[in-house]
């Protein structure tokens, strides 16, 4: 049995002060257990207007100022045409990959629209951080935070996979409690890889409308997660230090979400730990 | 303005049955502050690099015990080519980066030790650096460091390490030049890709000693393969996950479970306690760096540090 994938695109991307255009076109073929994949003569899509990009980058640039620093930063639009086996669509995506510095702090940013209102509540409170703590014992997960972690929390609190039209191989992204693997749906983030099934759009069920408990809030990832262990910036009235929480239990889970580019996709939504 | 044209083919072998095989070709101009790329068909590289991984197949089939990867690369760049092939190859968790002339050697290194499992952890002893693993420990400490152009430390006076391009023009088209990475940046541009921004990085690392101290600790650690390591800029801390050592006292020798050697970058200058003989080749260090992974020839004498 063999499956054939194409893919062509455009992306505009700034990194490292330079605008990058690139307009690509490749085919993948699954036969047996065999995966290739080559680039292939297309008619490309139509270039992608840059001011946006741009805009972003400078405007991001500009709320930044010391004591803390641009580590590195991406913004990134794009357009995709996808065809596998006859099932034809298209996307198109907005990208930031923000990492900020702050003496030995690092935090990272990682979303999936042109939005930087967040960005200047975390560049701020960096620049007020002081030493690390240990973890409060009751913590408030901002949306950005909680969506990282979402992919360690599968088990551990009801998640379910969030309906979008296309997988990685055309089919549909069904709404579903995740439970265990393998998971219904293929995620493809390039023609060059091979798909590998992957849950879709994490949401974690809510269980309450909004959370008001007045408790220290977590509001930037200052390290990958790491399972279920994270190291954030935590805002504790006046206060702001770095933490690490281990997520063995979350109390409860905000109504309000907002998707995230981790994995194949993560809705993050408050969480009180 | 510049043009870059790149063409790679790489195949992915388990046990003697291929399970991936890609091509990707392509060419960036570079203009200024904007750079303009695509997939553009490059039927020469293409073809060159075809010959290439013909070439390396032989020699991938030898190794039906082991996962391969192996890679033809095929760079233009102000009218230079510069052609490469490596090959990664894996077995029972351990793995190295080679090139097809190397790769009888170095497979028969990791073959033999893969055979011994692990038995005892890491006592707190001094580590010699074999087989030229101490160019991994340099390339986090002095290599990454220049990249990001940290603070000098005190090295030891009979300590070189060098960035020594094998090739003649960087990937932005500059001349490739030789750099004295405990006191400069690397010279050279690369990238892994056409899509890629070009960004300072190593080529090749030359640590050398020049009329330096050594005397063989009776109990110490002897290292033999690195698994990967790193240099985090904001902490100047340097760790390298060692995969294979073993502790000897004496006569006896024993194999340890891996294990993370971490130290600060002054640390790991004040820990250089001796060194012996010439420059030998470590079979390959894959270095990635904001998602481009190169390959970054190694090489350093054997080592001491206390």
């Amino acid at each position: 049995m063999s499956e054939t994938y194409r893919k062509r695109g455009q992306t505009v991307r700034f990194e490292h002060g330079r605008l990058i255009q690139i307009a690509e076109a490749g085919e993948a073929v699954e036969a047996g257990e065999l995966f290739t994949a080559a680039p292939i003569v297309a008619q490309a899509l139509e270039p992608i207007d840059e001011t946006a990009v741009l805009a972003t980058a400078r405007a991001i640039e500009s709320l930044i100022a010391p004591p803390v620093a641009i580590e590195r930063l991406v913004v990134l639009q794009g357009v995709a045409e996808h065809d596998c086996d006859g099932i034809v669509w298209r996307e198109e995506l907005r990208r930031i990959h923000l990492s900020l510095q702050c003496g030995s702090l690092r935090a990272l940013i990682d979303l999936g629209e042109f939005e930087i209102d967040s960005i200047a509540t975390i560049a701020r409170s960096l620049a007020r951080a002081g030493a690390t703590r240990e973890a409060p014992k009751r913590v408030r997960l901002a949306q950005n935070v909680s969506a990282a972690l979402l992919p360690s929390l599968i088990n551990m609190i009801p998640i379910d996979q969030t309906a979008a039209p296309h997988d990685g191989k055309g089919q549909p992204v069904r709404e579903q409690r995740l439970v265990k693997e393998p998971w219904p749906n293929w995620y493809r983030p390039t023609y060059r890889l091979r798909p590998v099934r992957m849950p879709f759009h994490l949401r974690a069920v809510p269980t309450v409308d909004t959370i008001n408990d007045d408790v220290p809030r977590a509001v930037a990832l200052l390290a990958p997660v790491d399972r279920r262990s994270v190291k954030v910036l935590c805002i504790d009235g006046e206060e702001v230090y770095p933490t690490v929480l281990t997520v063995d239990r979350v109390s409860a889970v905000a109504a309000d979400a907002k998707w995230y580019p981790y994995a194949a996709g993560s809705f993050g939504a408050e969480m009180l730990l | 303005m510049s043009e870059f044209r790149i063409a790679t083919r790489d195949e992915l072998w388990s046990r003697g049955v291929l399970f991936e095989r890609r091509l990707s070709h392509g060419m960036a101009e570079d203009r200024g502050a904007e750079i303009v790329a695509s997939n553009a068909p490059e039927r020469s590289l293409v073809d060159a690099c075809d010959a290439l991984m013909e070439s390396m197949r032989p020699v991938v089939a030898r190794f039906t015990d082991a996962r391969v990867r192996a890679v033809a690369t095929v760079r233009e760049i102000a009218s230079h080519v510069i052609a490469e092939a490596t090959m990664t190859v894996a077995m029972r968790g351990l793995s190295i980066v080679t090139t097809p002339q190397d790769a009888l050697e170095d497979v028969a290194m990791l073959r033999a030790l893969a055979a011994q499992a692990p038995a005892v952890d890491r006592p707190l002893l001094p580590i010699v650096w074999l087989n030229g693993s101490a160019a991994v420990l340099l390339h986090e400490a002095a290599g990454h460091a220049a990249e990001h152009d940290a603070a000098p430390v005190d090295w030891p006076s009979w300590l070189s390490v060098e960035d020594d391009p094998p090739f003649d023009v960087d990937d932005a088209g500059a001349p490739a030049e030789r750099r004295d990475l405990l006191r400069q940046r690397p010279s050279c541009l690369r990238r892994a890709s056409f899509r890629d921004v070009p960004l300072p990085r190593m080529t090749r690392v030359v640590a050398r000693q020049h009329d330096a101290p050594f005397e063989l600790p009776d109990a110490r650690i002897e290292v033999h393969l690195a698994a990967g390591g790193a240099y985090e800029p904001l902490s100047d801390e340097v760790t390298v996950d060692v995969a294979v050592a073993y502790v000897v006292e004496g006569a006896r020798s024993s194999r340890l479970q891996p294990f993370t050697y971490r130290a600060s970058r002054a640390a790991v200058a004040r820990s250089l306690a001796g060194a012996e003989g010439d420059a030998i080749r470590y079979p390959g260090v894959v270095c990635s760096r904001e998602g481009q992974e190169l390959v970054v020839g190694s090489h350093a004498p054997l080592i001491l540090t206390r």
